[in-house]
């Protein structure tokens, strides 16, 4: 089986095709610490591409709340069973060797086995797959937002209330808001395991669909992705996924003035947890450097937003600032080894951080760089005990064709409503 | 891995070259009318002689079932001079001709090379080169046919929805949102008969053909499917094979139990069979 390199994991892996990277590749970063789990972007997605016969059990986008919530439910610990199964039958440990990390490296190296290489392990009823993986039953897709607001349960106190429950850096009861779509993965599994080849990565921007005329309606794809985003419509017999709103990323909308737009789960996010782009990639799959890109920035600079599941071993596009209370050996399955430094620096960011993060949800446009104009010191404090300064800096962001597309300051201005309109609307 | 793999390749090898020894010739007997025979319950299916075709696990190329339900097909030939015709019969307690989800249709095929002359292509869905027929029933096609397509209605009673595109947009308009309907995709909908028309050179390039010509039905009754193949014996098409009295070729099956989740490489097959067409 050909082996390919997995940056997220640090080193190669097997996968079934050889490596072939597109020119650039859809990617996203998410905010987790911010989301109020509207469902707004829930809701764009259904009213632009879901809301057909046979597509009511479907959500492309989703927001669940973790640890309990899934969509389709409990999905994470089912995948993550199957891994563990797998290594206890091998006598192996899903670990990771941070002591070395570098460029291509960032996290260190995963010493487990990805669901590719784990599904060699098993010979069981389900016979050989391509991915280790297993098809949710109808009734698991039916409840989106099961368990919406469930926290674990309370610890110590009378009537359950816990005096301390609620201080960093761990909160003793605690849920999160997770936002989840297709990763359109550097190495999808759904891909992998079509046996028809229905599914392409498409050479511009990586965004990987399922052919609607080829596709065979077998499921191999719902049953290999771990994240459960190809989804089976009973009314055509074939399966769906996210199509990355790809009118969008070519810039064909008509308001895009032909720039690459956001798609509309990202372009409507109430809480602005999400900045989704493009970002270069070399024929070896590296990102090309792009130190003004703010999702070259935030993922490989600031390493403060991390890949989702990395050790499932599809290299997934999508990248989460992690909830800053949730005990960190959760996070540290979710998210890999990476979480206690980007938890570090989203708590006392950067100057350059505060100031990048300000861009999110500011244009619908896609934004490729970003300049910062230094502005002056605003506030003072001590963040863990270390001094933190706050500066009013301009950050300025702009389109594919280098055209400005948003100037925003870390100080949101202030305006204050005069008293003979205090009532009127 | 490998070994596994070539432990796998090779138990099916010796089973097909076991199964090959002990297969009784399928014979196409000459029955009297003309046009298609798509009725599994004709009286000329008493005047062909069954044969017992053994099915076993496809356990070659992934996805994999090692624990296929269907262990044996019986299965009968005629002719008409016109078309030729096999009723494939089988047990399957769970009818399964609705698709959710989370579960699979019943299906059956019937393989023959294109060229009954030529060199015998592999009995895995053929090779490059080795262009094959193949002619697959599908309970699901069977039941659009007889009951009607089907809808949200149909599969979840209890579901609402307030409004769908073809309730705002012109028809035009909201054919995006119709998916593989709206694209044509074969495998959507049973239309005229519940037999797709395909052919293949191998794994993964199992085609729909242009031209369609097979037809057949199928019954469920009592725990049994009874299900006729058919199709013309000789045709303008290119991608068909031309059968003609006298001729000896081969025959490959294959069924899927929809209630044991099979579908796609999840299936159950079998080698080659002797096929005569009788004069
Ligand atoms: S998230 Fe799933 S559906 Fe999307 S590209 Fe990755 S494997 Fe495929
Ligand atoms: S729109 Fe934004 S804030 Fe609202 S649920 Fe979605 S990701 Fe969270």
């Amino acid at each position: 089986m050909p082996q390919v390199y997995n940056w997220q994991l640090g080193r190669t892996m097997e996968y079934p095709y050889e490596e072939r990277h597109p020119k650039s590749q859809f990617a996203f970063v998410f905010n987790t610490n911010r989301c109020i789990a509207c469902q707004t972007c829930t809701m764009a997605c259904k009213s632009t591409w879901t809301f057909g016969k046979g597509q009511e059990a479907m959500w492309w986008n989703n927001v669940e709340t973790k640890p309990y919530g899934g969509y389709p439910q409990f999905w994470d610990i089912k995948a993550l069973k199957l891994l563990d199964d797998a290594h206890q039958k091998a006598g192996a440990t899903m670990g990771w060797e941070t002591g070395k990390p570098g460029p291509s490296k960032p996290y260190g190296e995963y010493s487990g086995m990805t669901l590719f290489e784990a599904a060699r392990q098993r010979y069981g009823p389900e016979g050989h797959q391509r991915v280790l993986g297993y098809l949710p039953t109808d009734e698991e897709w039916r409840f989106p937002n099961i368990y919406e607001d469930t926290s674990t349960a309370y610890q110590g106190g009378r009537l359950g209330i816990s005096a301390e429950g609620a201080s960093l850096p761990e909160h003793k009861s605690w849920f999160f808001y997770l936002q989840r779509l297709c990763n359109h993965c550097t190495y999808p599994a759904c891909l992998a395991a079509c046996p028809r080849k229905a599914i392409y990565k498409r050479p511009e921007d990586g965004i990987v669909l399922i052919d609607q005329e080829r596709c065979r309606g077998y499921r191999a794809c719902v049953e290999a992705c771990p994240y459960k985003k190809p989804m089976y419509r009973p009314t055509t017999r074939v399966s769906e996924k996210c199509v990355a709103c790809y009118p969008r990323i070519e810039g064909t909308d008509p308001l895009s003035e032909g720039v690459p737009m956001e798609t509309r789960c990202m372009a409507s996010c109430v809480g602005k947890i999400r900045m989704q782009g493009l970002v270069k990639t070399n024929p070896d799959g590296s990102w090309v450097e792009d130190r003004q890109h703010p999702l070259y920035y935030m993922v490989k600079i600031e390493k403060v937003a991390l890949p989702l599941y990395p050790q499932f071993g599809t290299e997934p596009n999508g990248y989460y600032i992690p909830p800053r209370w949730v005990p960190r050996p959760y996070l540290r399955q979710m998210f890999g080894p990476g979480v206690d430094e980007a938890i570090d620096k989203y708590t006392a960011p950067s100057r350059e951080l505060l100031a990048v993060m300000q861009l999110f949800r500011t244009t619908q446009k896609m934004l490729s760089r970003y300049e910062i104009t230094q502005g002056p010191k605003v506030y003072e404090t001590t963040v863990n005990g270390k001094p933190w300064a706050m500066y009013n800096d301009t950050v300025i962001g702009y389109d594919a064709r280098g055209r400005e597309a948003v100037r925003v300051t870390v100080e949101e201005p202030v305006h204050v409503r005069p008293a003979q309109y205090a009532n009127s609307i | 891995m490998r070994a596994r793999l070539s432990a796998a390749v090779l138990s099916a090898l010796v089973l097909w070259a076991s199964g090959a020894e002990a297969q009784a010739p399928l014979t196409a007997v000459r029955v009297a009318g003309a046009g298609p025979i798509v009725e599994p319950t004709a009286s000329v299916w008493k005047q062909s002689r069954p044969v017992k075709v053994a099915m076993l696990p496809q356990t070659v190329t992934p996805p994999q079932k090692p624990d296929t339900a269907i262990k044996e097909l019986t299965v009968r030939a005629v002719h008409n001079g016109g078309w030729v015709a096999f009723l494939i019969e089988w047990k399957d307690p769970t009818l399964s001709n609705r698709i959710v989800l989370d579960n699979f249709g019943d299906q059956v095929a019937v393989q023959l090379p294109l060229d009954p002359k030529g060199a015998v292509p592999s009995p895995m869905m053929g090779n490059a080169g080795g262009r094959v027929n193949i002619m697959q029933w599908r309970a699901a096609f069977q039941n659009d046919i007889e009951v009607g397509p089907p809808t949200v209605q149909g599969l979840y009673p209890n579901a609402w929805a307030d409004v769908y595109p073809d309730e705002l947009m012109s028809a035009a308009d909201a054919r995006p949102y119709t998916g593989a309907l709206g694209l044509e995709n074969p495998i959507s909908r049973g239309v005229a008969t519940a037999v797709l028309d395909q052919m293949a050179e191998g794994w993964g390039s199992m085609t729909v053909k242009p031209d369609q010509h097979a037809l057949g039905r199928g019954t469920w009754r009592d725990g049994v499917w009874r299900v006729v193949i058919t199709r013309p014996m000789v045709s303008d098409d290119v991608n068909a094979p031309r059968l003609l009295p006298g001729d000896r070729t081969v025959a490959g099956f294959a069924v899927w139990e929809g209630g044991n989740r099979e579908v796609g490489a999840r299936k159950a097959w079998a080698p080659w069979v002797p096929l005569v067409i009788g004069r």
